[in-house]
């Protein structure tokens, strides 16, 4: 007969563990309220990975699929497109993933040093709003903005300050490959830096008052006092929204998909917006190429995941997953 | 307690949302299977529920009774679900005696809608596809052979111009895989008349590239607004400086004039890639060159089709521009209802080709095809064939309704009067018909409007309608025998199983050629190096399994 080994409870207590059948009986009622959210993520989480298996395939929308080997991966290894997009989504994603996290940083800091309450709530409801504004219609804001022609707002004051001769045509920002990062990296800031504050200004709230009464009787200056208090108080935070951030930088789609076209691919041009093209700007399109792009997307994002988890545990002794 | 009861509330939202998600998706695969599968079924019954038995879609020959029709669009039927829909499939069914579940798929995105929708499995009965990318699923197996239904069509006696089908025949085989109910139409160049006139431009003297250049130039360095302000307007607007699908060139085809940018075939039947000609070279440069000087609206390189009419026909005119090349027929009434609508003056006139251009183009017609459900046993796709294209042309009821909509909802022959633009003394029309007269009937999305037509623009069909309803629209007349009297047919697609591969890839390349000779002012023949280097083996292969 199998003994149970023994546990010890919350109170250091050394009990009998019970059987698995019994303890899943103890506690049916969680179980019950599990279930569906285990057959949710089956369903929807793991019964689609089943469709990886076409990225080994010919997969057309019409006939059977067949059977092709590492054909795709040999043909995407081969594709210069693919490995511009690779590069890209990696320069895209972590430079924009830094200079967001940078700035929100900066303005809770800010944010933090304001004395009037009324102001800086006003601010801060005012910073968050372009988060809650869809990309698609930034987007269209901002092509209107910046659009070269006669009526863009941007080139018109170009030209009224005098960068810019009255006859000579306007800067096709989104269209040059020269502009064209610098103002994602432009609009990403302004749209997601205001709600990135939130969690900076949580852990600015949650800084010991004392800290900063003691470097006021150290003769501490405001400026001071962000150097040596505030600021590494911040920092842990800083590199856990890192971190997180950096497991997700592959699936970078919607902001680059509503900004691109054809004219800035060599700078735009991400993976998931590649997957897209191959997939849906065609007639006939093969499923099995794009469903072997994602998985290499995935496979990448996995490995990023675990570095992340590995670089975790190192800065702040713990991991992520 | 609260706990338990929030608890228990998550966990029947989560089943619901379950449930609900199951719903969904298993819906339409019931319906798919409806026509498929039930159908054969049913055909061991006698039918005696309606009075099908009276209507073209009675027992075919082959004994096969069919109960309904699965049909996929684009948003050529105007008859939306916002626009009548619902009429017009009510009086078909009534019409045909057979149900008709309408899917009416997103217009801009119908080529990856349709590979969604088989991909998932759901087969419609019948559906609309461009003639480039009927092409590209003939090795497929996916669509019913109509050859002999076509031959023996009761249609044939009245068809008016049987060499748009014919065209579509395989090269060879002749076998047919699809059927046209009207040809294919193309874009001309409209101008702005007050434009010309602001600038003393008569349209007789615009004949050649150097005209239409100069023309273009003045409507840029000019003031043809009359706002007091040179160099706020522009000469051309056009959704991209090539299309991405065929004939590529007809948006802008003054600058490509004999140059086609795609894999073509020769005089002597040999195909090669048009993209590679110093035809493509040159009409580049021109296009380099225009851009340069500020004659097209550099927003060009990014507008659809939709934001390139609308900064034409803008209220604003400032940065809009004096020609633009769409759509011919009934495109020409519609172009000047919105400016009419937008407070422009509305008047356009149709630049006959210039003499570089010769003709525009008439686009490959848009086919519909019926899908093989692969049983090896014809009678389910010939009693589709009988119920759905016999009736789409059968010159008379049907036909109209595909023409013009459904009966006293988009059009009628009953004595009524109204008032298009009630509140606007200057726009305010009024209509008043006499019982009998065939007339259309204010849209229903814009009652200020006059509904144009349902699907079938009725200058371009094959087989006349026999009623005698007509279009009392003098533009869309005018329009549609302009672009007659002026076009040419628009090159075969190529079938290749590379090119429908690699479609994407090559367009995506040229594009890159595009911009960087257009768009940077780059070098053509460096381009071009790029272009072959990047995509050359993949032309190859494709014009190896063309002219092999």
């Amino acid at each position: 007969m199998r003994k149970n080994k023994q546990v010890i409870t919350s109170t250091g207590v050394a009990v009998r563990e019970k059987p698995l059948g019994l303890r899943i009986w103890n506690n049916r009622g969680y179980y019950l309220m599990f279930l569906p959210v285990f057959i949710f993520v089956i369903i929807m989480n793991y019964w689609p990975m089943l469709g990886i298996r076409y990225a080994f395939y010919d997969y057309k929308p019409v006939g059977q699929p067949d059977w092709v080997g590492l054909e795709h991966f040999s043909k995407m290894f081969s594709t210069s497109a693919f490995w511009t997009a690779f590069k890209n989504t990696l320069e895209l994603s972590i430079v924009r993933l830094l200079i967001t996290t940078f700035a929100s940083v900066i303005i809770s800091v800010f944010l933090n040093e304001m004395g009037n309450l009324m102001a800086k709530k006003t601010l801060q409801t005012v910073i968050y709003l372009p988060h809650f504004m869809s990309w698609a219609v930034v987007a269209s804001i901002f092509s209107l903005l910046l659009s070269p022609s006669s009526t863009g707002m941007v080139n018109g004051w170009l030209k009224d300050l005098g960068f810019i001769a009255q006859e000579q045509s306007g800067i096709y920002f989104l269209a040059d490959s020269k502009w064209w990062r610098p103002i994602f990296y432009g609009i990403n800031i302004w749209k997601e830096t205001g709600w990135g504050t939130i969690i900076f200004l949580a852990t600015l709230s949650g800084i010991n008052p004392e800290l900063y009464e003691a470097a006021d009787i150290d003769g501490a200056t405001r400026m001071q006092k962000i150097r040596y208090v505030t600021f590494p108080a911040l920092s842990n935070t800083i590199i856990t929204v890192l971190i997180l951030n950096l497991a997700k930088v592959m699936n970078m789609f919607e902001p680059v998909f509503v900004l691109y076209n054809n004219a800035v691919y060599d700078v735009s041009d991400v993976i998931s917006t590649y997957v897209y093209r191959q997939t849906f700007a065609i007639a006939l399109p093969n499923y099995g190429y794009s469903t072997a792009v994602g998985l290499f997307k995935s496979l990448v994002g996995g490995a990023l995941v675990l570095i992340c988890n590995w670089a975790s545990k190192k800065t702040r002794g713990r991991g992520i997953v | 307690m609260k706990k338990k009861l929030v608890s228990m509330l998550l966990t029947a939202a989560m089943v619901a949302s379950l449930a609900a998600c199951g719903g969904e998706s298993a819906e339409p695969a019931a319906d798919s299977g409806n026509s498929e599968t039930a159908a054969p079924a049913e055909t061991q019954e006698a039918p005696a529920q309606d009075s099908a038995a009276e209507t073209p879609a009675a027992p075919a020959e082959g004994g096969y009774k069919l109960e309904k029709i699965n049909m996929v669009v684009d948003g050529n039927l105007s008859a939306t679900l916002d626009n009548g829909q619902a009429d017009f499939e009510k009086q078909w069914e009534e019409a045909v005696g057979v149900d008709i579940q309408i899917q009416q798929l997103d217009h801009s995105g119908y080529t990856d809608a349709v590979g969604r929708l088989f991909a998932s499995g759901d087969y419609p009965d019948v559906m609309i596809m461009p003639a480039d990318i009927l092409g590209q699923y003939l090795p497929t197996v996916l669509l019913w052979d109509i050859t002999e239904a076509y031959d023996n069509a009761d249609f044939q006696n009245r068809m008016l111009l049987p060499a748009i089908n014919e065209a579509l025949r395989v090269k060879g085989s002749g076998r047919l895989y699809g059927f046209s109910p009207t040809y294919g139409n193309g874009c001309v160049t409209y101008v702005k008349k007050a434009w010309m006139d602001a600038l003393g431009i008569n349209v007789d003297d615009i004949k050649t590239y150097d005209d239409y250049y100069t023309m273009l130039k003045r409507f840029h360095e000019e003031d043809p607004d009359g706002n007091g302000i040179n160099g706020d307007t522009y000469g051309v607007v056009a959704a991209g400086f090539i299309g991405n699908e065929a004939p590529y060139i007809n948006y802008l085809p003054e600058f490509w004039q004999d140059a086609y940018p795609a894999l073509i075939q020769g005089s002597d039947g040999i195909w090669y890639d048009g993209f590679q000609t110093e035809e493509t070279k040159a009409a580049l440069l021109r296009l380099q060159k225009a851009y340069a000087e500020g004659l097209i609206d550099p927003e060009t390189l990014t507008a659809s089709t939709k934001i390139a009419r609308e900064k034409w026909y803008s209220n604003d005119q400032k940065g809009s521009c004096g020609v633009f090349t769409y759509w011919a027929g009934r495109w020409y009434q519609t172009l000047t209802n919105n400016f009419v609508k937008n407070d422009v003056d509305p008047e356009l006139v149709q630049l006959p080709p210039i003499e570089e251009v010769g003709a525009y183009i008439n686009r490959e017609a848009p086919v519909w095809v019926i899908i093989d459900d692969g049983d090896g046993d014809n009678a389910r796709e010939q009693a589709i064939f009988d119920a759905f294209f016999e009736t789409m042309m059968d010159g008379d009821v049907v036909q109209t309704l595909w023409t013009y909509g459904a009966e006293d909802v988009h059009w009628s022959i009953h004595a009524e009067e109204f008032v298009t633009n009630p509140d606007d003394p200057e726009k305010r029309k009024e209509y008043s018909y006499e019982e009998g007269v065939f007339h259309l009937k204010p849209s229903i999305t814009d009652p200020n409007s006059l509904w144009a037509k349902n699907l079938f623009d009725p200058n371009l069909v094959v087989c006349e309608l026999t009623n005698g309803y007509g279009d009392p629209s003098d533009l869309l007349v005018t329009g549609s025998k302009f672009f007659s009297e002026h076009s040419k047919d628009a090159p075969m697609s190529p079938v290749s199983e590379t090119y429908t591969n690699e479609s994407g890839t090559i367009y995506d390349a040229k594009l890159a050629v595009i911009t960087s000779v257009v768009i940077d002012g780059g070098d053509v023949d460096a381009a071009m190096q790029t272009y072959v280097s990047t995509v050359g083996s993949i032309i190859d292969q494709c014009l190896s399994e063309l002219n092999g």
